[in-house]
């Protein structure tokens, strides 16, 4: 899987939120489809917000855009709470509302996405973190409290582990279940469930 | 306080109860189960229990064509099921890139505001219904059935609409269909005159709603909560206005918001709101691309006709040379002519796309509607073959609903039916 930045020109534009000039000329630098296997040999220049996080000096790496125009950002575990301070407090940013956490199995390891809005600017931005090898993430709670059910959901249903979330525990699923359901690799039926011994 | 001899002790502390309200229960409006701990009548402690609707609607999405799985986006969110269906189908279309003629646009957006109407009219009813008053539910309910049968003339169904497709609908709307919306849409506010006048001064609903279960902007920032509870905070965001999206930002329309942010502001604010919509519908209406669809079928059936003419000339004078004859004046002009063609933006399907093996390419999008419940999002991943990668919902309901134990706490346990049926929650879309 990869991200593919879109040319908006081929878009419906009637369809889509009108974006900034800003961004509009950048959608168009990016350069298309750069394949996670073939190891992108230019990483797509950070937008609007990449450039302030770049001005603040925190890490992270941009993604370009998604094909409806919002700004993606990659950001390591360790800096997720610094970057998510700055996004939420910044005047420029004021990213107040998290919108959604949603995992994502990308086969090799899991990947736990942020939507994020403002209120002010009317802008969203796509905060991704990989998993590490024991699955774990930054939990975000400290920073917006919403992501807290977001997250149980994320660690019920793709088994992501939110370090520092204060209750994870399932949400959707019974609290006995076994496995996570959105996994490419679930299966059904489980026989180490009881229900499913015969 | 002495009466009479008997001496009655104010706030008089009990032994901690805990209450199991759910998941059956007629006030969740759907199956909820909320773990209360009571001191008293009053709520000290509250967990919501959900999960009891999940029926995995993200993994089906995974192992089902794009189209094979529209039928089932209706049961995520069945009051408001357009919404749902725009966020999914506005996601392919972003990342396929279609184009959406404007009609299909407006059709989206009256079929979208009519939804908005008839589910604030089911939560007015059953919200009053909780409250005791039974005769709104009644009235409610009748309107409710004048815009279902509007849906079912043109979708053909009066719930699971199952009606936008990639690029646009799946049929146009029938002949004399705008009419009948008219006539529905100039009636309705005289009958929300008619409610307010019955509900707004009551006293048993004033006392039951007003100062109860209030809510600010940094509570609301919190939980995540959007929509018309965030609205009654004095936040006036609509993504409407905000982001618009279809041709929203062709028309006027206010957003409603009140300071208070207790039961009664969001029962005035979602009152306000159906009257915004009727306005938008009005607009829409009089702006429609291409008008009524008779209308557009027999300028079609001219048109066609015209190009039959043209094709026979030209069969006529190819005919002639053939033969090796004059070919007639008038065939010969007649053959120059292009027929006229009907407008793009007047069609109801932009681009034809194979449905069952439908292939958006690669991609990523967050489509963000406003729902009658707040902000909606479809996250859709495609990796290129006929199934998503990926489809995530975020339901406005899932986190509305998480600000419940926050705003119970300290509240009496009758005042649950109203702080709760405030929030305007469905359950099938917190657990999808």
């Amino acid at each position: 899987m990869s991200e593919t930045p879109q040319n908006p020109s081929d878009q419906d534009q009637a369809s889509e939120p009108k974006q900034p000039e800003h961004r509009k000329e950048h959608a168009e630098s990016a350069k298309p489809a750069p394949k996670a296997e073939e190891e992108a040999p230019t990483p797509p220049e950070p937008g609007k917000f990449g450039q302030m996080l770049r001005e603040a000096g925190l890490p992270f790496t941009p993604l370009g855009e998604a094909s409806n125009g919002m700004e993606m950002i990659e950001v390591l575990s360790e800096h997720l709470l610094d970057v998510g301070r700055f996004l939420r407090d910044d005047p420029r940013c004021r990213f107040d509302l998290l919108l959604s956490v949603s995992g994502i199995d990308m086969k090799d390891y899991r990947m736990s996405v942020v939507h994020l809005y403002s209120l002010y600017t009317h802008e969203t931005l796509v905060v991704k973190t990989k998993a590490d090898g024991e699955e774990k993430v930054q939990t975000l709670t400290p920073v917006w409290p919403a992501a807290d059910w977001h997250e149980r959901e994320s660690f019920d249903l793709m088994g992501i582990v939110y370090e520092g979330h204060p209750d994870l525990r399932r949400i959707l699923m019974p609290i006995d279940w076994i496995g996570h359901p959105l996994r490419k690799d679930y299966v059904e039926n489980d026989p180490r469930l009881v229900w499913n011994r015969r | 306080m002495d009466i009479q001899g008997v001496t009655i002790v104010r706030d008089l502390d009990t032994e901690d109860m805990v209450v199991n309200i759910g998941p059956q229960h007629p006030s969740t409006h759907g199956v909820l189960r909320l773990v209360t701990t009571l001191n008293g009548e009053v709520v000290k402690d509250m967990e919501p229990v959900i999960g009891y609707l999940h029926r995995s609607k993200e993994k089906m999405a995974e192992s089902r064509s794009y189209f094979q799985y529209q039928p089932t986006i209706d049961r995520v969110e069945y009051l408001s099921s357009f919404y749902d269906h725009y966020a999914y189908v506005a996601s392919i279309e972003k990342i396929a890139g279609l184009k959406v003629p404007k009609r299909v646009h407006y059709i989206r957006m009256i079929t979208m505001e009519l939804n908005r109407i008839s589910s604030h009219l089911l939560w007015f009813g059953t919200f009053l219904l909780d409250l005791g008053a039974s005769s709104p539910f009644f009235y409610a309910f009748r309107d409710r059935e004048r815009i279902l049968k509007l849906f079912e003339n043109i979708t053909g169904a009066r719930m699971m609409y199952n009606y936008y497709r990639f690029g646009g609908v799946n049929q146009d709307a029938p002949p004399g269909w705008l009419d009948d919306v008219r006539t529905v849409i100039n009636e309705l506010p005289d009958r929300f005159d008619e409610y307010e006048a019955i509900v707004n001064k009551n006293p048993i609903v004033v006392d039951r709603t007003v100062g109860i279960g209030i809510l600010d902007r940094q509570a609301c920032l919190d939980y995540g909560v959007t929509g018309p509870s965030l609205r009654a905070c004095g936040v006036d965001i609509d993504l409407r206005k905000a982001n618009p999206y279809c041709c929203y930002d062709e028309v006027e329309f206010d957003v409603p918001t009140s300071e208070e942010g207790d039961v009664y502001a969001r029962y005035m604010v979602r009152m306000e709101e159906m009257r915004q919509s009727i306005r938008i519908i009005h607009q829409a209406l009089d702006n429609f691309p291409g008008g009524d669809t008779a209308k557009l079928l027999k300028l079609q059936k001219e048109y066609e006709a015209a190009e039959n003419e043209i094709k026979e000339a030209k069969k006529r004078v190819m005919l002639a040379e053939k033969a090796g004859n004059e070919p007639d004046a008038a065939d010969v002009a007649k053959s120059q002519e292009t027929a006229p063609q009907l407008d793009d933006d007047w069609k109801y399907q932009g681009q034809k796309v194979n449905l069952l093996v439908y292939k958006p390419p690669e991609g990523e999008a967050m489509t963000l509607v406003e729902s009658p419940r707040g902000i909606l999002g479809c996250y859709l991943i495609s990796d290129g073959t006929p199934k998503a990668y990926r489809v995530k919902w975020r339901g406005a309901s899932f986190s509305n609903l998480s600000v419940l134990p926050p705003l119970m706490v300290g509240n009496l346990y009758p005042d649950l039916m109203a702080i709760f049926g405030s929030l305007d929650v469905i359950l099938p879309e917190v657990d999808r």
